[in-house]
């Protein structure tokens, strides 16, 4: 299927986008190339699109990262729940949460960058969106995680889990009473847990500048 | 067999003077021929016709994909060998391994510049025949061939250029520095001494295939001052030392080694610790805050990651990591970045021995590294050590794009102990990286 793709964005389309989201209209056009690559020329991406990239399917938590770009929180929507199929500007927006902060921001920025970000990350494990990743939704990433390994089973992964969830404990609530019983971390108590560390720079990915992007067809 | 011996002879004196003409000239003299840019545009070409040709010739109707790309060496976003590196290195909280993923999941989505032209098997074929370390599947007999070829050109043809590379360079090193070292102090000694360390570093950067881009040499650190670079592998300080002078700070061995330290030591002033100095932190601190505090003296190289020494000493890690930004001074950061699309820098200690390490390197197609200079930081008023620290690896990540680095700066780290073994626990991310380029 020879495909030349026939997609034009029109240049105040790619102002608004490079607006809304900080993508320069290079990469913007790039990812467009992309998003139709994905979409297969379609104008929308579903679930389904995303079994096709190989590396992709090689990731342990690659159900939890595509749910991410269908979550209605991320897509910065009021309601919750999940959308069955994206337009580009959503592709970008999720996009946009891995962007690095540019340099010199003022610290309102990076807290707020930050913020963001791990709150991505929240809501891939909250996936029940009650504001809180209680031992079940923890349980089933991290059994996720080490799904790809034969030789953990189902019960080390519980245990696993469950000694994470006492040390976030311990981090967010310190001493706890024997007859306490700790609900589950909330986006707070998350925050606590990676302070002092810049960890959301681990999310960063980096997008270079395409000087010229010369389309290569065979 | 007399001719067998003339045309031998001849063989090796034309093939001698070719490598003194093209090679050690003009890297001695830091001019770049082009050479090494044509180089790998050709063998890019070659090793990508050559898997397209082989897997796509029988398929055909096969999907034309127009990508957008310069060149399958430039890529999107960074490339995944640091990454591969943390994963594997000690980590201790679950938590941090779903950033890990959640990254390389985004980046599988955003671009898979290689994946994009070649479909998986074909990426397989791709890593075989540029990859050193690569264990070797049979695909077909095509393929099978070309891989043995490029065995055969790596480890008969480069290896031995390699080798005589890496022999001139260590020796010229030794020489030089000791003639050099019989001036009197000057300053034609002093830029004597540096033409000759560049010279020798130059000599072994080529040795090591290693293919250097710099970037904002502006920002390049000056006397006087401290250089802090991240560390990813055992060649980081040639690959430094091959744009700039640097005061070396180590501990004092014996063997080929001590031989080369004090020879360095004898045309400009480095810093080598006996053993027992190590030892002693406020020493180790008050002899680099004399060296620095002096503006004749070059700045001084060091990894954090590794302090003291630039060599991948693990007994004194923890001790010094912060120590390094406590001599004061101007601190000159700088990323290292390497890209493995054509060897991989990585040094596995458990694994492979330093010597198995370095002919891994030597038979590489090429080591693409990317340096950047980052402008100069120091000290804040009320910033205590550990916030510097924090301050110049975020800078050093941001540039590199890389994974935050886990210089311990008093990080807290939640330990999850006793309840399943860490060994079991890295291996699921081995798996994931087995099935991907390493």
């Amino acid at each position: 299927m020879g495909s030349l793709y026939s997609h034009f964005l029109p240049p105040d389309r790619i102002q608004h986008l490079a607006q809304k989201t900080g993508f320069t209209s290079e990469q913007i056009e790039h990812l467009h190339r992309r998003f139709m690559h994905i979409s297969g020329d379609e104008e929308t991406i579903r679930k389904e699109h995303f079994n096709n990239i190989p590396d992709l399917m090689l990731n342990p938590i690659r159900s939890k990262i595509i749910e991410a770009f269908f979550d209605k929180r991320n897509l910065g929507q009021d309601s919750t729940g999940c959308v069955n199929e994206i337009n580009f500007e959503d592709f970008l927006i999720i996009m946009s949460y891995f962007k690095p902060l540019e340099e010199n921001a003022n610290p309102e920025r990076v807290q707020c960058n930050r913020n963001e970000k791990l709150r991505f990350l929240f809501n891939m494990f909250d996936s029940d969106n009650d504001g809180k990743i209680n031992l079940t939704e923890y349980k089933h990433v991290i059994e996720q995680m080490l799904s790809q390994n034969p030789h953990i089973g189902k019960e080390l992964a519980s245990s696993v889990a469950d000694a994470a969830m006492l040390e976030a404990a311990t981090i967010c609530v310190g001493h706890m009473e024997p007859d306490q019983v700790y609900e589950g971390i909330t986006f707070e108590d998350f925050l606590k847990i990676w302070t002092n560390s810049d960890i959301e720079t681990k999310m960063n990915v980096r997008f270079l500048n395409m000087d010229s992007a010369i389309p290569l067809c065979r | 067999m007399e001719e067998w011996e003339n045309v031998a002879g001849k063989l090796f004196s034309t093939w001698f003077t070719v490598v003194i003409l093209v090679i050690l000239l003009p890297s001695m003299l830091g001019v770049s021929l082009g050479i090494t840019e044509l180089y790998m545009k050709i063998l890019v070409w070659i090793l990508e016709w050559a898997t397209l040709r082989m897997q796509r010739g029988a398929k055909e109707g096969k999907k034309v994909d127009c990508t957008a790309s310069n060149g399958i060496i430039q890529r999107d976003e960074s490339s995944s060998m640091v990454e591969e590196i943390t994963e594997l290195r000690k980590r201790d909280f679950e938590l941090t391994d779903i950033f890990y993923f959640s990254k390389k999941g985004f980046e599988a989505i955003v671009e898979d510049e290689v994946t994009q032209r070649f479909t998986s098997e074909e990426l397989v074929s791709w890593n075989l025949l540029t990859r050193t370390n690569n264990n070797f599947q049979y695909i077909s007999l095509r393929l099978t061939i070309l891989w043995g070829l490029g065995v055969f050109i790596r480890y008969c043809i480069l290896l031995p250029l390699r080798i005589t590379l890496a022999v001139i360079g260590i020796s010229w090193l030794v020489i030089g520095t000791t003639l050099v070292g019989m001036m009197p102090n000057s300053r034609i000694k002093s830029w004597l001494s540096d033409l000759a360390h560049l010279m020798c570093y130059r000599i072994c950067a080529r040795a090591l295939s290693a293919t250097i881009y710099f970037h904002n040499k502006e920002n390049r650190p000056k006397k006087g001052g401290i250089c802090v670079a991240n560390h990813t592998s055992p060649i980081d300080i040639v690959i430094l030392a091959v744009d700039g002078c640097y005061a070396m700070v180590g501990q004092v061995h014996g063997g080929l080694m001590g031989v080369i330290q004090r020879a360095m030591v004898k045309a400009c002033p480095h810093v080598w610790f006996e053993r027992s100095e190590m030892k002693d932190r406020h020493l180790v601190t008050k002899r680099l805050r004399d060296h620095v505090a002096d503006k004749t003296k070059l700045p001084i190289l060091i990894f954090p990651e590794v302090w003291p020494g630039t060599c991948i000493n693990n007994t004194s890690v923890m001790m010094f990591k912060k120590g390094s930004f406590e001599i004061g001074g101007t601190i000159y950061p700088v990323s290292l970045k390497y890209d493995p699309q054509f060897g991989d820098a990585f040094w596995n200690s458990s694994k492979y021995s330093m010597v198995n390490y370095l002919l891994r390197m030597m038979t590489s197609w090429a080591i693409v590294c990317s340096v950047w200079y980052l402008p100069p930081m120091t000290r804040k008023e009320g910033e205590d050590a550990v916030q510097f620290a924090n301050r110049v690896k975020a800078a050093i990540a941001r540039q590199g794009g890389l994974e935050d680095l886990s210089w311990d700066g008093g990080l807290k780290r939640a330990k999850v102990k006793e309840t399943f073994r860490e060994e079991q626990q890295r291996n699921y991310s081995r798996i994931i990286v087995g099935g991907d380029c390493k």
